[in-house]
């Protein structure tokens, strides 16, 4: 599965959420028509299963937190069953999409499709530097936490903001390294 | 608020998502004409700042802990348009590399936090700014907080639409519950975005704001995002907040869904028949919005004065201190 | 012998005015040759070799300074003498800007107008040059620091230029990737330029020394007799390399 053409796998998670997405919004038997695509496919991704659970549990917090809202209309308790299951069936299908499927050959397979230029490059870069601002922000926390002994909540939030402006300036100065290193190229 | 797929029905889903294009195409235009190409690349890196600046969790009460989502905070330093697109840009690579926000929902997602809590987030920032009459840091930054609390309700108040046009809860119940939940989120957002707006502009000022473009650029970004919103606010608030109740009926019927009017009896444009005394929650929580924006905004003012000099005094004497 | 490239009265000043970054600069390199520039941090080092690649100033005067190749760096041949002189710059992580190794690689060589499978040879020829064969499909941030710095090389070796104009090339890398490094330098064709504090490096790879300080140039020569001549070096922050200890600047 992992070497199947990104445009199938896209296209198939495209179907699987959408038919999912048209099912009744009541708890039905045809919940397990893509419940069972899920359950062939799985294996052959070789998608662990703790993988899917850690990614699962994510989703659930913000999937709770809507259903919590629709729970406090009494008339709409089978819409909301549905929902959840839905949106858990919707999850594990994208879940294979990305355990399969690297995001650079997504961003490729858009690129095919002709997707703004603007919107790639800054998909492509913000790819490309997701770790380096990831490291930095980790570094300048542990420099900050091995001097900082107070644990007051207001010196906190000082201190997370000053790392967030901090990351600002350093990507905005990286930025521009950025634009000399690619004109240097011959990019215009 | 970051909508999961299943929620929405398919029409509000397609809804959402062509409004969302539409904004998207707004800001691509715009940062087409008026960014320096030098500035190309600062999209991607603000794209990965906003993602990693979520990833720091700011203690809250009780053992809870929340994060930027940083829309406005992005608009603010590098002007709405940009932001639109990064916003975009971050929510993709969320949904497609960490399955966290719903395919079908994209859209929706994109159009409550990219476009609608960046445009409303920024007009409020804008006219909050003005209102100080002030070009003195504490003015931008309390502008820059007000606008973060602002942006937060304003795309709770379409999510909470979104929600009731899908049939998963009544407008009577999902408008006051979103909206209260996020007056409050909102208040961290604002003070992050007003904190981290200090900690730029006091060593970098130079980087706080983005390219402005010519008069009638300006002009066509406003009518713009202005028409857009207001496209939003009818399809998904104004069925059930205006005092037509066939309101819902008419726009289905415009744009050819009476197929689906069997569904739309779930959507009940007259909640309170139900569930009395929710109708006046609604209107409840309207005015109580309209009080909170009052208070925050005075609040924010406040702080902004009491607050800046002090730090920026608490730094001095720090490094003297040394 | 042909002169890689030439600089003449070469002077600079970055916008809010303040001292010059680089101050009436003159020299030129052969192109064959390795050529050193040293100096303190903040000596002008990199403002320099921006120059070189026509990156500063952000418009080329109109009274050419440089020339590569013969050909006068002008605002009209911006892109053949960007083609021509290769720049690696500091942090490969501000020049390694794609999702995969190969797409990085071919960055330079389309911006030229190349593509289909003519690039895609052209990529797997510098891949091979930079010694890295078969590292198409890796990705970026799964990649050592090394290994960085060599998908960098690639990517500029790809544009096919006759100068290569390295900062700090050995910054950062272990022993065993420095000398890795230093033996790939060494058997790649063409002019070098390379700013650097790595003084060993120099020593092995460079014949002539360029001195740089406060934006001057005050020294060049051959490179054993300048950096053994103690006295110079320490005016300039420099130190005698250890390879050197026991020479006498003129002996």
């Amino acid at each position: 599965m992992h070497r199947l053409s990104p445009r199938i796998k896209i296209a198939a998670t495209f179907l699987l959420v959408a038919v999912t997405m048209g099912f009744p919004r009541h708890p039905d038997a045809l919940y397990w028509l893509p419940a069972l695509v899920l359950l062939v496919l799985w294996p052959l991704a070789r998608m662990p299963l703790g993988f899917a659970l850690r990614r699962l549990l994510m989703a659930e917090f913000f999937i709770l937190g809507i259903a919590i809202l629709t729970l406090l209309a009494p008339e709409s308790t089978p819409v909301l069953l549905s929902a959840i299951i839905k949106s858990n069936l919707c999850v594990l299908a994208m879940l294979l999409l990305i355990w399969t499927t690297p995001f650079h050959e997504i961003l490729g397979e858009l690129r095919r499709w002709r997707f703004p230029a603007v919107m790639l490059t800054t998909l492509a870069l913000m790819y490309r530097y997701l770790p380096v601002l990831a490291e930095e922000s980790a570094r300048m926390q542990r420099a900050r936490a091995s001097r900082t002994f107070q644990r007051k909540r207001g010196f906190v939030w000082k201190n997370l903001s000053g790392i967030i402006g901090r990351l600002f300036i350093r990507s905005a100065d990286r930025a521009e390294r950025i634009y000399l290193a690619m004109c240097a190229r011959g990019w215009r | 608020m970051h909508l999961p797929d299943g929620f929405l029905d398919t029409r509000t889903a397609l809804l959402s998502t062509g409004v969302a294009v539409a904004g998207v195409s707004i800001a691509l235009r715009q940062v087409r004409l008026t960014m320096q190409p030098r500035r190309v690349p600062m999209l991607g890196l603000a794209a990965a700042f906003v993602f990693a600046a979520q990833m720091l969790n700011f203690p809250v009460a009780g053992g809870t802990s929340g994060h930027l989502v940083g829309g406005v905070l992005t608009a603010v330093l590098l002007g709405p348009s940009a932001a639109v697109i990064v916003l975009a840009c971050v929510l993709i690579v969320q949904c497609l590399m960490f399955a966290d926000g719903g395919l079908f929902a994209l859209g929706a997602n994109m159009f409550n936090m990219g476009v609608v809590s960046i445009c409303a987030g920024y007009a409020a920032f804008d006219v909050a700014k003005r209102m100080t009459r002030s070009e003195a840091m504490w003015a931008t930054v309390f502008a820059a907080g007000f606008g973060g609390w602002f942006g937060t309700v304003a795309a709770s108040i379409t999510c909470a639409g979104m929600l009731a046009l899908s049939g998963m809860a009544p407008w009577g119940l999902a408008f006051p519950a979103m909206a209260n939940i996020h007056m409050v989120i909102g208040i961290g957002e604002g003070l992050i975005t007003g904190l981290v707006t200090y900690a730029v502009l006091r060593s970098r000022p130079e980087l706080v704001g983005g390219a402005q473009g010519s008069r009638a650029h300006r002009w066509f970004a406003f009518a713009g995002y202005s028409l857009l919103i207001s496209i939003g606010l009818a399809m998904f608030v104004a069925p059930f907040a205006s005092p037509w109740p066939d309101g819902l009926e008419y726009v289905a019927h415009k744009l050819g869904f009476e197929s689906r009017a069997g569904e739309a009896v779930l959507v009940s444009p007259l909640p309170d028949y139900q569930l009395p005394g929710i109708g006046s929650a609604a209107a409840a929580t309207a005015v109580a919005g309209l009080i909170g924006t009052v208070v925050v905004f005075c609040a924010a003012w406040g702080l902004a004065k009491w607050l800046v000099p002090v730090i920026g005094a608490s730094k001095k004497n720090a490094s003297t201190g040394n | 012998m042909n002169t890689a490239i030439e600089v003449r009265g070469l002077s600079y000043h970055y916008p809010p005015k303040g001292r010059l970054a680089l101050d009436n600069l003159s020299f030129s390199v052969a192109a064959d040759e390795c050529v050193a520039v040293l100096g303190p941090n903040g000596a002008g080092k990199s403002t320099l070799l921006l120059h070189l690649n026509g990156l500063l100033p952000e418009r080329p005067p109109a009274v050419p300074q440089i020339w590569v190749g013969g050909e006068p760096l002008t605002a009209d041949n911006l892109d053949r003498i960007r083609q021509q002189v290769g720049l690696l710059f500091q942090d490969p992580d501000d020049q390694l800007i794609s999702a995969t190794v190969a797409e990085d690689v071919a960055f330079g060589p389309q911006q030229f107008g190349l593509d289909g499978p003519v690039l895609e040879s052209l990529v797997e020829h510098s891949l091979q040059l930079a010694g890295l064969p078969g590292f198409q499909d890796r990705e970026p941030h799964r990649l050592s620091h090394g290994e960085k710095r060599r998908v960098c090389l690639a990517g500029v070796l790809a544009c096919k230029p006759t100068v290569l104009v390295l900062d700090e090339p050995t910054s950062d890398l272990d022993p065993r990737g420095r000398r890795d490094f230093k033996r790939l330098l060494q058997s790649l064709p063409g002019a070098k330029i390379i700013a650097t504090h790595d003084l060993e490096l120099v020593v092995d790879l460079c014949s002539r020394v360029l001195i740089l300080d406060q934006g001057r140039l005050v020294a060049q020569g051959a490179t054993v007799p300048l950096l053994s001549d103690e006295g110079l070096m320490l005016a300039h922050g420099l130190e005698k390399p250890h390879s050197l200890l026991h020479r006498h600047p003129h002996g």
